[in-house]
Order: C-alpha cells, then sequence, then structure tokens
C-alpha cells in the first residue's frame, strides 16, 4: 500500500507542479463556482421576491375591488397559481412568527416598497409550521412561506407561497466547461514545464557523466534564472574537483619521480654489499617498490602511453611474463597458440597482462594462461585456483584503490591498481577483459584483443 | 687521469683504476674503456663510478653540462652516461650539443615508463638509454655493449651500427627491438635480447655454451633462479619460432655449442 502510494506520488519537478497547479484550479473553480452559485440565488430571490410581492399586492387590491363573501373567495381562487395561492377569509391566518427570518422580512419589504402605505398591523408573514406542508422544515431555508394582508375593511387575503426554493439550474454545461478549460491548461502547462525544466534534466545528465578520467564539459548556463544558477555552480564545482583531483595526481606523480633517484642510490649501494644474500633481499624490496612507483605512474596515465600503435605479436609479450613469474619459482603455465599479432603498445600490454597473471599467483597461487585466436580477435584467459570474486564485486574491482578484503591486501601487497591499469590499456587497445567463475572454482579473467583491422562484436 | 680544469666537485671524479680485466666475449682489454657520467646528484655518481671501476673502466664524473663539455674538450671520454634531468640545458639539449661535435656512444638516463623521454633521447642522437631507477648490472650490460658497437663502428657511430637484419628479421640494438620478418614487434626479455645480440654479432659462428654462460654471469650473476644458457635459448628459438621462419635459426652444434645460422647486415640509419 506504501509503495503503491509512493508511486502515485508525483515525483518529478513537472508533476509536482502539475498537481500544484490542478489543485489551484480546482480550489479555484470551486471557490467562484460557490460565490456564482450565491450570488446567482440572491439575485434570483430578491426578483422573483418583488414579482411575488406585486402579485401579492394586485390579487390584495382585486380582492377588495369585489364585495360579496363568495365573490371575494373566487377572485382570490382564480387569481391563484401553483407558486402564489391565495384565499380570501373573514380573519387573518397566518401567525407571524418568521419577522425574524431574513427572507421573510425581505418579503416584507418588498411588499412595503410597492405599497408604502401597508401598516404593521396589515402585514402577517411567517412561515408554514414544520410537517405542514410535507416540507421536510428546513431550520433556515424554509420553503413555504405565509402571508396574510389586510384590506381595508378588515378581512384578509391568505397567501402560500410556494415558489421560495430558487430554481433549480443544474451547472452541469458549466461544470462541463469548467472541467474542459482544465483539461486544456493542464494539457499546455506539461508541456511548457517540460519545457521550462528541460535543463534541469540536462543537469542531471551532466551530472552523471561527470567522470574525473575526462576532460570536464561546461554544461551550457541556460532555462530559468533557478537552473541557471544551478549549471554555474555545477560548473564551478566540476572545475574544482577536476582541478583537485589534477594537482593530487600531479603530486603523487611528483612523488613517484623523486622516489627514483633514492632507489637508484639504494640499487648501487647494494651491488656494493658483500653480502649475496642481503643484497639478494635488498634488490627483492628495491624492486618492490619500483613496481608500485610504475603502476602508480601508469594508473596516472590512464593506461595512455606516449608509443604508438604498431603491428606487435601478443604471444611473446605474454611468454615473457609468465616466463619471469616461473623464474621467480612460480607455479604458472602457459598454452595456446603461438603467434597473435594484434595492434598495440609493447610496454602498456606488457604491464596489463603481467597485473592480470600477477594477480592470479597473488590470489590463487597458480595462473593458467592461455592464448586463443577467434574470429576477429585473440583472447588471453588467465585462470587462478583461488577464492574468486563475487558477482556483484566484478565491477567494482576495477575501480582504482578498491581491493575486496582489507585484511587479505595487507598480507598480499599491491596498490589497488592492477586492475584498473589493465582495463584502462585493454580498453585503449579496443579490447575488452570480464571476470568469470573458473568452473571448479577460482577466477578466470578473459582479455579480448581484436585482430588488426577488426573491431570487437559485441553480442 | 684527473685532469687539469675539469671540474671535479666529487668524490665521484676519482680517477678509475684499472682493477679487474673485464671479461667480456671480447677478451680482457678491449671493453675497457673511459666513462663519463653526467648526473646532477653527487651520491649517484660516486656509487656508479665506483661500480663501474670495479668492473674495469675508468669513470669520471660531471654535474651538469658545462662540466660535461668541459670534460669532454679534453677527449678523455669513451662514452658518456648522461641523466636526462639536469639543472640548467636539459640531457637532450646536450645530447644534440654533443653530437653536432662528435660521435662519442651517449648512454641516456631517462625516467622509467617515459616512452617520451626514450624516443625524444634517442631521437636525439643518444646510442641507448636505461631506465631510472636501473640496476648497475644494467647499466654495466648497456655500457659494454655500446662500447662494443661504437668499436665495431670503427671510428663511426655506435648508432650507425644499431639496425641489424638476419633472414628477414630485423633488430634495433638501439631500441632493444625485434622484428620478425612481416614487420611484427616481438617482445624479448632483457636476458633475450642480449643473447640475440651476441648471436647476431657472431652470425654464422658457433658459440660455446661456455661462453654465452660468461655472457650471462655477467648479467645475472647470482640470481638464485637463473636459468641455464640453454632454458634461454630454448626460450628465444620459441619466441622466433612464432613466426613460420625463424623456428630454425638458432641450430645446436654438437659437442660444440650454437649458431645463428644466418647471414646479419648491419643497415645504416634508423630502423
Amino acid at each position: 500500500m506504501k509503495a503503491m502510494l509512493r508511486r502515485l506520488w508525483p515525483d518529478t519537478v513537472a508533476s509536482r507542479a502539475i498537481l500544484i497547479l490542478i489543485a489551484a484550479l480546482l480550489g479555484f473553480h470551486a471557490l467562484g463556482y460557490w460565490a456564482w452559485r450565491v450570488g446567482a440565488d440572491t439575485l434570483a430571490a430578491s426578483a422573483s421576491d418583488r414579482a411575488l410581492a406585486a402579485r401579492m399586492l394586485s390579487i390584495s387590491r382585486a380582492v377588495a375591488g369585489v364585495s360579496g363573501d363568495a365573490e371575494r373567495s373566487r377572485v382570490a381562487h382564480d387569481l391563484s397559481d401553483a407558486s402564489l395561492e391565495a384565499h380570501w377569509s373573514r380573519v387573518g391566518l397566518t401567525l407571524d412568527n418568521g419577522t425574524d427570518d431574513e427572507r421573510a422580512g425581505m418579503m416584507a419589504a418588498r411588499l412595503r416598497e410597492q405599497a408604502p402605505g401597508l401598516g404593521a398591523e396589515a402585514l402577517r408573514i411567517g412561515f408554514a409550521a414544520a410537517g405542514t406542508h410535507n416540507h421536510g422544515g428546513g431550520a433556515v431555508w424554509r420553503h413555504m412561506m405565509l402571508a396574510s394582508l389586510r384590506l381595508d375593511d378588515g378581512s384578509w387575503v391568505n397567501f402560500s407561497i410556494s415558489t421560495l426554493e430558487p430554481g433549480s439550474y443544474e451547472g452541469w454545461g458549466a461544470f462541463a466547461m469548467m472541467i474542459c478549460v482544465g483539461v486544456a491548461i493542464i494539457g499546455v502547462a506539461v508541456l511548457l514545464l517540460r519545457w521550462a525544466t528541460w535543463p534541469l534534466r540536462e543537469l542531471a545528465l551532466a551530472a552523471e557523466r561527470f567522470s574525473i578520467d575526462q576532460a570536464p564539459q561546461p554544461l551550457a548556463e541556460t532555462g530559468p534564472v533557478e537552473v541557471r544558477r544551478a549549471a554555474r555552480a555545477f560548473n564551478t564545482m566540476q572545475e574544482r574537483i577536476q582541478r583537485l583531483v589534477t594537482e593530487r595526481m600531479q603530486a603523487m606523480a611528483a612523488v613517484s619521480h623523486d622516489l627514483r633517484t633514492p632507489i637508484t642510490r639504494l640499487r648501487l649501494r647494494a651491488e656494493l654489499l658483500e653480502d649475496a644474500a642481503t643484497r639478494r633481499l635488498v634488490d627483492a624490496d628495491l624492486g618492490e617498490m619500483e613496481t608500485m612507483i610504475d603502476s602508480t605512474l601508469a594508473y596516472l596515465r590512464g593506461g595512455k602511453s606516449d608509443e604508438r600503435m604498431r603491428p606487435l605479436d601478443l604471444a611473446p609479450v605474454v611468454e615473457t611474463i609468465v616466463d619471469e613469474f616461473q623464474d621467480q619459482g612460480r607455479d604458472v603455465s602457459l598454452s595456446g597458440v603461438g603467434s597473435a599479432p594484434v595492434l598495440g603498445q609493447a610496454p602498456s600490454l606488457k604491464r596489463a597482462f603481467s597485473n592480470l597473471i600477477g594477480n592470479a599467483l597473488k590470489y590463487g597461487d597458480v595462473a593458467r594462461v592461455s592464448v586463443a585466436a577467434a574470429a576477429g580477435h585473440f583472447t588471453v584467459t588467465v585462470e587462478d585456483q583461488g577464492p574468486g570474486i563475487p558477482a556483484e564485486a566484478r565491477q567494482r574491482v576495477f575501480e582504482p584503490f578498491v581491493r575486496l578484503e582489507e585484511s587479505r591486501s595487507r598480507e598480499t601487497g599491491g596498490s589497488g591498481l592492477g586492475l584498473t591499469i589493465a582495463r584502462a590499456v585493454i580498453v585503449a587497445h579496443g579490447g575488452e577483459i570480464s571476470l568469470e567463475d573458473r568452473p571448479g572454482g577460482g577466477l578466470r579473467v578473459v582479455v579480448s584483443i581484436p585482430k588488426p583491422g577488426e573491431e570487437i562484436r559485441t553480442g | 687521469m684527473q685532469q687539469p680544469g675539469r671540474p671535479a666537485r666529487t668524490g665521484a671524479d676519482e680517477p678509475g683504476q684499472d682493477v679487474a680485466a673485464d671479461h667480456g666475449l671480447e677478451g680482457p682489454g678491449l671493453d675497457y674503456g673511459r666513462v663519463l657520467i653526467v648526473d646532477d646528484d653527487p651520491e649517484i655518481r660516486l656509487l656508479v663510478a665506483r661500480f663501474l671501476q670495479r668492473h674495469g673502466y675508468q669513470v669520471a664524473g660531471a654535474p651538469d653540462g658545462v662540466a660535461m663539455m668541459a670534460a669532454l674538450a679534453h677527449g678523455d671520454a669513451d662514452l658518456v652516461i648522461l641523466d636526462l634531468m639536469l639543472p640548467g640545458r636539459s640531457g637532450f639539449d646536450l645530447c644534440r650539443d654533443v653530437r653536432a661535435a662528435s660521435q662519442i656512444p651517449i648512454v641516456m638516463l631517462t625516467a622509467r615508463g617515459d616512452e617520451a623521454d626514450r624516443i625524444r633521447g634517442l631521437e636525439g642522437g643518444a646510442d641507448d638509454y636505461i631506465a631510472k631507477p636501473f640496476s648497475p648490472r644494467e647499466l654495466l650490460a648497456r655500457v659494454r655493449a655500446v662500447l662494443r658497437r661504437a668499436r665495431a663502428a670503427s671510428g663511426g657511430r655506435a648508432a650507425d651500427n644499431a639496425v641489424v637484419t638476419f633472414d628477414g628479421w630485423v633488430m634495433d640494438l638501439r631500441r632493444r627491438e625485434l622484428f620478425s620478418p612481416p614487420g611484427v614487434l616481438i617482445d624479448l626479455s632483457t636476458g633475450e635480447f642480449d643473447l640475440l645480440a651476441v648471436f647476431v654479432e657472431h652470425a654464422n659462428r658457433v658459440l660455446s655454451r661456455e661462453a654465452l654462460m660468461q655472457f650471462a654471469k655477467t648479467r645475472t650473476s647470482d640470481d638464485p633462479f637463473d636459468r641455464t644458457i640453454d632454458v634461454q635459448i630454448s626460450r628465444l628459438r620459441r619466441k622466433l619460432g612464432a613466426d613460420a621462419s625463424g623456428g630454425q635459426l638458432i641450430k645446436t652444434v654438437r659437442g660444440a655449442g650454437y649458431m645463428l645460422a644466418a647471414e646479419a647486415r648491419r643497415q645504416h640509419g634508423e630502423a
């Protein structure tokens, strides 16, 4: 139920504005309709009261104009109709009980208006007792008004007025009109609002597109003033973030560059050590430091290299890496085709595959590498027998500095840049990289690099 | 060999003593030479000097371009190790300045991973490059290889001998790149490249395992995982065999060693 309400609840600026518009429109119309009804009622009531008063006076005069009881009764009867009944009688039949009623007072005023000589004693005005005329007596709006006018000779003409109810003019036509106008207004409003909120949607799109890896694209500062301000603020923010990131990256690059001189010195000093075992250990540590610096710098370059793309064989690149790991006593094996000519940058590809095979060994202890030719591309598959990567984390591990288990990464080291760099390099080569479960446990990394002149067909 | 007038600001400028004969392929005495190291870091000058002296070179140091030019004017260097990041005139400019006047071999020290620097340096006339931070043994191997090439050019530039072709394969010694006959770059490890360079320099000559091993030893002396020369050769064969024509290039000569069975030709200019 809550969910349904939430779905019905207008979510966009346009729909909220339309909701407000509809509410305002309905409110305005209801108020107008009510005011119009009341005004019309009052007008109609006063007009019909005036006419009734005139008729009552003329009936009285007509009755007074004849003599004889029977004759007077006949005249009164003849001049009656459905809305105004008149009876002549010797005594006034009306109890003067309605003088405090607004409508009765109005009627008395109309009668006195037209017959200024009408004395207070000569007019009685009131209402039929509840129940008498099948009108369940409304307290304020009683439908049967009674009035008695005294003739000069002391006899009375009694009137019962049943047309006090205002004509029931059913306002359906006006109502339909109102609905039509409302719908039209809403239709136009929807279009205008969509137009007015278009810059807002652009702003949202620009915010979604924003990426620290790319040069910021300034947003056009158009639309209503609030949106222009928002766009300007967004552009400023974008620039600031970019500047901040650039500064940090420059600082990182500067530190990495500056570390090269002390590392070079250490390498030379290590060479002077008499103890070969210590020298090897120092060399290994220095090698690790170099690797970290290299991967930091490679990450900062974002997979781009100054090398031009040229024909190179992927298989020997992978072979060199596998051989190197084998020389370090690691459990790595290579199978598949011996030649895989592609267009590429050797140093970048070496780094990418070195990261992938290194990861397999780090987390899975073994690495099974194979190079295969497929239609339009070559695939390099790296499998390990480690814990693998859960499906929901497979996108996240490509992000910089993301490591799945902090505790594990402390043991295994690494900067959290390996996969980031590998993906950047492979994408720069027009290729693809995907992570899968290896049947029987472990992770399988599949890299596709297009053959020269071909593109990878995703499907 | 301390020359009067040459700026001698650091201990690195101690003259090298001919401590040990260099055990290169071409025998003692031949690889021996005088090296000028140009780097603004006094410690690096000192350490490189000490290291190269231990391997039989005479080493002098210069902290910047002015000192380098002064040292070269005296003509007492066979090879220059030139850092690209120098105060005042940059290594690139200095490289061009030197080339305008002389053919002395230059090994550049570039920033690691900075391909643009490497390319600019090689185009500026350097004969080889080595990325900082470098391994001292790597530096030694490069110095030795460049001096050997320069001598093979008999007075000419080492760079003039930088491109060698054999059986359709192209080997660029300066850029350290190997191309298969269809022109596809074939990646080699540093060890494999240097091994192939030795074969190419001695094409159609049988090289004993001992000679090759001696060579390999100077590169990776006490590496516990050092593979025998046979492993290196089988890896090299596999990579050469990636192209059908290269499979039988390195022949085993029973009882004698290995041989590159191809005519090697030196090309002038760039690959």
